[in-house]
């Protein structure tokens, strides 16, 4: 198997090395954290590892995020922390407000929890995202309103990058009393982020952005925001989030947040490479833009348009040449659909296609990425060649003419 | 050496499944690829039920894919898919036609899309699982022939294809019989080992071709198809019928009316809507009249070829004469239900192959206008 290099950390992020020594690792006191499989709502001895898990890391991310370590439930990732929120601020208001707004770009686990709302009688508003990926703000300002339950803005756009003005819209919304969530999937371990600076009512987390195990997320609530459960079971998350917390995964959250720290390091690095990388890309290939370049942007993404190229292919020939990377959002077969969120920025259906996403990780390396742009350009100038030759093909078909 | 890199047209089927393993036995570096082509979602057919392409033979294809550790991809096709395969489909069928999907999506799909694609991933060669060969003929160039397996031989799905692409081309079970496919597929363990042929048109399913359509036309369009039924060839007129797209050439059950002898769909007029009903004798016919040709091999004005007129119609030896828009055939022996809508495929034997082949040539073909 030749050396695969990974560059697509916004679908998701290889285990960190030393968690997964973590998990494996066989100490004489047994505090490898797979060892911790007892059940923490247990009375016995075999819920204590367990228990003080859920707890460190709740502590953790209080300290961290500067909030209460109550206002953390743990959940199975971000689509569940996403349909939890809309389902809470639904049951909390009803038909007595009944006006959402969410981005054109939002994830699907949001966009379909708002529709199935719509299905009940709420009035969607989508804030539309211009070709730069900003969001419109005067059209929030000019329909939200005292009959607004959410505002629902993700933190950063996983495809493009491109980082939102939450700030400005929570002073928009508080002007008018009205909840603020935002999908933060994309902004662990990339971005700063704390919600003593950012008033949030909700935020969604999932800890496999961010190095862990799949499976595991967190969803942040500010104290005084409503909340109603999606799932009703015992005692756990205080009668919040019903069955058996996944300790594992949860484990896997609270060793990586000890590497917060690292954090301002490593944006920074990934943010020197990724530019790099966009200068050596546009100095190589010709007829290649960068989508949302001007905007705000998460340190490690790259969105590219790169003409005569359809991407799903140059994905395939990049993953064939070991380098793995993203077009858009993936259907549940694996068969790629022009990217939802580039169609959302108001491009065509045909510029979508060529589009090709890249997201460096906190390990990436400038080797790493010399090499992809070498491999990429290969790729690229070999798909362009074969569509040259199939036009010349097509236009010499049918020469062999009997009768 | 660097290996020949080959993309594989992977179904989730038996044979190019096998049509996979037998080259990445040869040493070939294999891609396989399954085109998306339907959205399964949208209509209430049984997934799987002996049908190509549906997410379970996606995930099928994926799973030999995975035992023969390959690398395999699946291309979004759906919109090239309807507007080239189904739109023409349905409209065919409106149109007092009977289609011939299978031709389209080779065309316009398989060895069109698929052939940019393999370009485009940097392979030699494109493989499919069909019952066909390509074979070099004395001249060293690559021509399309028939499978040794008669029965299930595919070259009639075939006639479209550009001349200038056949040398890219494998058909790696093109030599075998299904039998023999089904156990080297058991022998190499492939779970689709035993899996059930898919049979007929694979977005139709198990609903019906009548279903499917409903399903898709507005009943308002489906109802300017109405119409009556006549007797070939007085023209009394013997019940109305529910639309000239449930029927086609050669039907005797399930017409829906009764009669005191047993009677035959012998043509379908589009404008009128009249379908005519007639005795059995009245389907038979020599002349058929073919256009939209396509050639990968030369024939003469006036040569005697072999040629098919619906895939499961034993090649017929006839007379090929030039007309202004394609070609006439003149049977020697008439041929029963002569269908608008299907393919005439020519054949010419392979004397100028190995004197020990029995396979013939694909020559080319077009469609069947009367």
């Amino acid at each position: 198997m030749k050396n695969r290099v990974y560059l697509d950390h916004n679908a998701t992020t290889p285990l960190d090395a030393d968690l997964v020594s973590a998990l494996i690792s066989e100490t004489s006191a047994g505090t490898g954290l797979l060892r911790q499989w007892g059940n923490p709502s247990s009375v016995h001895s075999y819920s204590r590892g367990p228990k003080s898990i859920l707890r460190e890391t709740r502590k953790k991310l209080a300290d961290i995020y500067q909030a209460h370590p109550n206002d953390f439930i743990y959940n199975s990732g971000a689509s569940e922390g996403n349909n939890t929120v809309f389902h809470s601020v639904w049951s909390a208001f009803k038909m007595t407000k009944p006006d959402y707004f969410i981005s054109g770009v939002e994830h699907p686990s949001l966009m379909r929890a708002a529709e199935y709302l719509k299905t009940l009688g709420a009035n969607i508003f989508v804030i539309p995202v211009n070709r730069q990926g900003q969001l419109d703000l005067d059209f929030l300002k000019q329909n939200i309103s005292e009959k607004t339950a959410l505002v629902s803005v993700m933190f950063a756009n996983n495809e493009t990058g491109t980082i939102f003005p939450i700030q400005k819209i929570i002073e928009i919304a508080k002007g008018h009393k009205v909840l603020v969530h935002s999908d933060c999937v994309q902004a662990l371990g990339k971005c700063q982020l704390n919600f003593k600076d950012f008033d949030l009512s909700y935020a969604t987390f999932s800890a496999h952005k961010f190095y862990g195990l799949k499976g595991s997320g967190v969803l942040y609530i500010k104290k005084s925001s409503p909340y109603t459960n999606l799932i009703f079971g015992g005692a756990q998350e205080r009668f919040r989030r019903g069955g058996t917390e996944n300790v594992l995964g949860i484990s896997s959250l609270g060793f990586m947040l000890d590497k917060y720290s690292q954090l301002p390091e490593k944006i920074n690095s990934m943010q020197t490479l990724r530019n790099q990388m966009e200068s050596e890309i546009l100095s190589s290939i010709k007829l290649v833009s960068m989508t949302a370049f001007d905007s705000p942007r998460l340190p490690n993404t790259s969105s590219l348009l790169i003409d005569g190229v359809d991407g799903e292919i140059l994905l395939m020939s990049l993953d064939l040449d070991g380098f793995a990377v993203s077009t858009g959002a993936a259907c549940s077969s694996g068969s790629p659909e022009p990217s939802p969120v580039l169609l959302a920025m108001g491009l065509s259906r045909d510029e979508a296609q060529k589009s090709l996403r890249i997201s460096l990780g906190w390990n990436t390396t400038l080797e790493q990425i010399s090499s992809f742009v070498k491999t990429l350009k290969i790729c690229v100038d070999r798909i362009r060649e074969a569509n040259a030759a199939e036009k010349e093909r097509e236009t010499n078909n049918k020469v062999i003419g009997a009768l | 050496m660097k290996k020949k890199r080959v993309l594989v047209a992977m179904s989730g089927g038996v044979d190019s499944s096998v049509a996979a393993a037998l080259l990445v036995e040869q040493g070939f570096e294999v891609i396989g690829a399954t085109m998306q082509v339907w959205d399964y979602s949208q209509c209430d057919i049984v997934e799987g039920a002996g049908t190509c392409c549906s997410s379970i033979d996606v995930d099928d294809a994926r799973s030999v894919a995975d035992k023969l550790d390959i690398p395999f991809y699946v291309l979004n096709c759906e919109a090239k898919f309807k507007a080239t395969v189904i739109d023409p489909f349905i409209q065919s069928y409106l149109n007092a036609q009977t289609p011939l999907p299978c031709v389209n999506c080779n065309t316009f799909l398989k060895f069109d899309h698929l052939i940019v694609k393999m370009k485009e991933l940097g392979c030699d060669y494109l493989a499919t699982g069909h019952y066909a060969q390509v074979l070099k003929n004395d001249r060293g160039e690559s021509v399309i022939a028939t499978s040794t397996d008669d029965w299930k031989d595919q070259t009639y799905f075939l006639f479209t294809i550009d001349p200038s692409i056949v040398d890219k081309l494998m058909f790696p079970i093109g030599h075998l019989n299904k039998p023999q496919v089904r156990q080297i597929a058991e022998m190499k363990g492939l779970t689709v080992a035993k899996k059930k042929d898919s049979t007929g048109i694979c977005f139709v399913g198990s609903q019906g071709y009548d279903q499917f359509i409903a399903s898709q036309v507005d009943q308002k369009i489906l109802n300017t198809k109405k119409g009556v039924f006549k007797r070939y060839p007085s023209g009394e007129i013997l019940a109305e019928h529910a639309g000239i797209h449930l029927y086609t050439i050669g039907q005797s059950k399930g017409l829906g009316m009764t009669y005191h002898e047993k009677l035959f769909v012998i043509k379908i007029e589009a404008g009128s809507n009249v379908v005519w009903l007639g005795e059995e004798k009245d389907l038979y016919q020599s002349a058929v009249d073919v256009v939209d040709c396509h050639w990968l091999n030369h024939v003469e004005n006036g040569e005697m070829v072999q040629a098919k007129i619906r895939y499961q119609h034993k090649p017929s030896p006839a007379k090929i004469v030039k007309t202004e828009f394609g070609f006439r055939l003149e049977f020697l022996e008439p041929q029963r239900a002569v269908t608008p809508g299907q393919a005439a495929v020519i054949y010419k034997n392979s004397g100028s192959l190995d004197s020990s082949s029995y396979e013939k040539i694909l020559v080319g073909g077009g469609w069947i206008r009367t």
